[in-house]
């Protein structure tokens, strides 16, 4: 394929223009692997420079970032930054994944924190200290991140001489949310445990002046389940798949995608053909009902109702038709290692196209009514705007960076399983509002439809799994991605003993996605707050309070779910009213 | 405009939700739902405990009472199929049962036992079962070493001790020249 030799040529041209940007001595080791990939070691001192050349200079977001514990090996902890290079090569099929590593001693565990230089690296690196204890120095909020507030200091679940099954004891210390925002006439509201509207439980502080935000901060990774640890220590790496299935409760199928992708990349396992397109018809059937879900919640939050229960009732035929493909309505778990485990005979695909068919049908009358309603459209248009310019600092994926005017799109930018052969032209709306978010959303919908059609027609024959013995190599490498609903997820894989995981790392899209909350939200309203947040699509649910604290009469009022509810309506109703919250 | 639009598109909606305790739900004819094992043709043999992601699937060998004991707690289930899948006998099949709720634990454990076979040499418990020694005799009497059945046979109903015990004789047997 002509494609291949392009990357590839793309791919050394990167590699010069990283050696003469930076100086001679940074670079200790660079690996070409396949056509896309590229591992390229620095010096621990030279970590933040390479970075910015590679993110600024080059073109790339920030993927995912990789913290390993090679002691074992070598006496050493390796940083892996994952950055895909976008920017002035989108119309290469296969854009390179550049990853920049260093080593950091043992007995010094510190970096020189690139965050400064590249904003998006913020969390990877607070997670990196929380878990394997390695120190970035300069980083501008060094507070926890991913571990609870009572875990003891100095202890590091992901170190490899920690065990999956201590338990520490527990030292409660009080979690600081950013003082310097609390000043004369602002007040903070505490939106937790449970916040409203996303099922994860999560707390955000919200400092309003009046009905306005100023600024938001939040604490989350509540559920933070230790998924990773579990796999590398009891799991093998062909039971992880479907480990990786329960990382989230809407996208698992593309985790598991992901998670395989990773391994076969690793250990270079070919998949059959038919095995990507059935895998492609899944990815496209969750995006389908991951879509629908967050269009009917949106409606729902704007109190659209008729909306939301349309929407929920075509996505009623959705979940029948991944009942039909996998025998599930939510956990596919049709993956393993090198194909899928179940085929998809005729009879069943006419089946599905019949009911798509209706779907489709009736998801464009619903969307018609739905933007054609004023109030909707008041609610979502012009609010909760993500600048295209922090977008591109945040590296933030899916809709949202598609809604601001980035055509990022994982299936059209690293084509994975069955869209080498399908291309898929990403949906770019340039609102950077919530209603632009919808529009991706609806417009993906429709597409996802067109796909799934398309790969169940084209369908290829021959085996959906490959049953060649797997060779493990020890320490191989693998990065695997997929463009889950919400975006881009990255897995980062590196093989160990005994058919295990040595090192497994989940990217989940909203990661990427949640530092840009606080820009989206200020200047605009307490109740357009869950749907911004809605806007962003983490899960969902209903939550139980607010509580109001007035910091300048130290009074707490409380208020019910129903009254949020209530309150989010009023204005829903009259945009000009603000309702009085105390 | 827009309400007209929405008046007309909701008075045509009928009754969507189904009628679920009243009336039962179906669900297609390849539904994951409850595993449900086949006792009298299962061997015993482990591979569906190996494979079960979740470890609901156990399965250990009980000297005491010379068994093979397979358990199954349908609490950890995650309806994978990953037992069906490796099954040698097709013993176990996912049902499209999925009302698994229950009052108690114990109601959604299943157990089956299995018993063990004896050894030629020392009259001991075998370390698999009975079934399991008569399907892999079964095998191996179709297979292309047939004509070598009679001297494995010895082997094949030894336990682990007593096979070490006559590897190690025949070695020095062998090696004594």
């Amino acid at each position: 394929m002509g494609g291949e030799a392009e990357a590839r040529k793309l791919l050394e041209k990167c590699v010069e223009r990283l050696k003469e940007l930076l100086p001679p001595d940074a670079i200790v080791d660079v690996k070409v692997k396949g056509k896309d990939r590229v591992y390229i070691e620095v010096k621990r001192e030279y970590l933040p420079e390479a970075l910015e050349k590679v993110y600024w200079e080059l073109g790339g977001y920030l993927s995912s970032m990789v913290g390993t514990d090679d002691r074992s090996v070598d006496g050493h902890y390796r940083l892996y930054y994952i950055v895909s290079i976008e920017e002035n090569v989108r119309h290469i099929q296969w854009k390179p994944w550049v990853v920049v590593y260093t080593k950091v001693p043992w007995d010094n565990p510190k970096f020189k924190s690139t965050t400064p230089k590249v904003p998006a690296a913020s969390w990877y690196e607070r997670e990196v200290k929380d878990l394997l204890g390695l120190e970035p120095t300069g980083h501008p909020d060094p507070r926890r991140l991913a571990l609870p507030d009572d875990w003891p200091e100095g202890l590091y679940p992901m170190r490899k001489d920690f065990k999956f099954y201590e338990r520490p004891p527990r030292q409660p210390k009080p979690y600081m949310f950013r003082p310097e925002k609390v000043s004369e006439g602002i007040v903070q509201i505490p939106m937790s445990p449970i916040h409203a509207l996303a099922d994860e439980p999560s707390q955000f502080r919200l400092f309003v002046d009046g009905e306005r935000v100023v600024d938001v901060d939040y604490r989350m990774f509540y559920v933070f389940r230790g998924l990773e640890k579990l796999a590398e220590e009891r799991f093998t790496y062909n039971q992880t798949s479907f480990l990786a299935e329960r990382v989230c409760g809407i996208c698992g199928y593309a985790h598991s995608t992901a998670y395989c992708e990773a391994v076969e990349d690793a250990l270079d396992i070919e998949v059959p053909e038919r095995a990507e397109y059935i895998r492609t018809i899944m990815l496209e059937v969750e995006r389908l009902h991951s879509h629908m879900l967050n269009l009917g919640i949106a409606c729902h939050l704007t109190a659209f109702d008729w909306g939301f229960m349309e929407l929920f009732r075509i996505r009623e035929k959705i979940m029948k038709v991944a009942e039909i493909l996998s025998g599930g309505r939510k956990t596919y778990g049709m993956n393993l290692v090198g194909g899928v485990r179940r085929d998809i005979p005729k009879d069943k695909a006419k089946k599905v196209m019949e009911l798509l068919k209706t779907v489709r049908e009736e998801f464009k009358k619903a969307l018609d009514v739905i933007t054609s309603n004023e109030l909707f459209l008041r609610r979502c248009e012009e609010v909760g705007i993500l600048p295209k310019k922090v977008a591109r600092a945040l590296s933030v994926v899916g809709p949202l960076v598609r809604g601001s005017g980035l055509p990022r799109d994982t299936r059209y930018d690293h084509p994975y399983a069955a869209y080498k052969y399908i291309r898929v032209k990403p949906a770019v709306e340039s609102g950077c509002d919530v209603f632009s978010r919808l529009m991706v959303r609806a417009r993906e919908v429709l597409d996802a439809l067109d796909i799934v059609e398309h790969a169940l027609d084209q369908l290829p024959g021959g085996p959906i799994l490959n049953e060649e013995k797997i060779e493990l190599v020890e320490y191989a490498k693998g990065i695997g991605y997929d463009e889950a609903p919400r975006g881009e997820n990255v897995h980062f894989v590196v093989i160990g003993k005994d058919s295990r995981v040595h090192k497994w790392r989940v990217r989940a899209a909203t990661y990427n996605n949640w530092p840009a909350l606080p820009y989206m939200s200020r200047d605009y309203t307490i109740t357009d707050f869950p749907l911004i947040v809605a806007s962003l699509d983490p899960c969902y649910s209903c939550t139980e309070r607010v509580i109001i604290v007035d910091v300048k009469r130290k009074k707490t009022v409380t208020v019910s779910y129903a009254r949020l509810v209530h309150l989010s309506r009023k204005v829903s109703q009259n945009p000009t009213h603000t309702p009085q919250l105390l | 405009m827009a309400f007209i639009k929405l008046i007309e598109h909701s008075s045509r909606r009928g009754v969507a939700t189904h009628p679920y305790p009243e009336k039962p739900f179906e669900v297609d004819e390849l539904y994951r739902g409850k595993p449900v094992l086949d006792a009298s043709a299962c061997i015993g043999c482990g591979a569906c405990a190996n494979a079960c992601p979740a470890e609901t699937i156990k399965v250990e060998t009980d000297y005491g009472k010379g068994v093979r004991r397979w358990t199954i707690y349908y609490g950890r289930c995650i309806f994978c199929a990953r037992c069906q899948e490796v099954c040698p006998v097709n013993a176990i099949e996912l049902s499209r049962e999925f009302e698994l709720a229950a009052k108690n634990r114990e109601d959604l454990t299943v157990v089956a036992e299995f018993k063990l076979g004896s050894c030629a040499k020392c009259k001991g418990y075998l370390d698999v079962s009975i079934r399991h020694v008569e399907l892999a005799q079964k095998l191996l009497e179709r297979s292309e070493i047939a004509n070598i059945m009679q001297e494995l046979a010895r082997y094949m109903v030894m336990c682990l001790k007593c096979k070490r015990s006559f590897f190690v004789e025949k070695l020095g047997e062998a090696t004594r020249g």
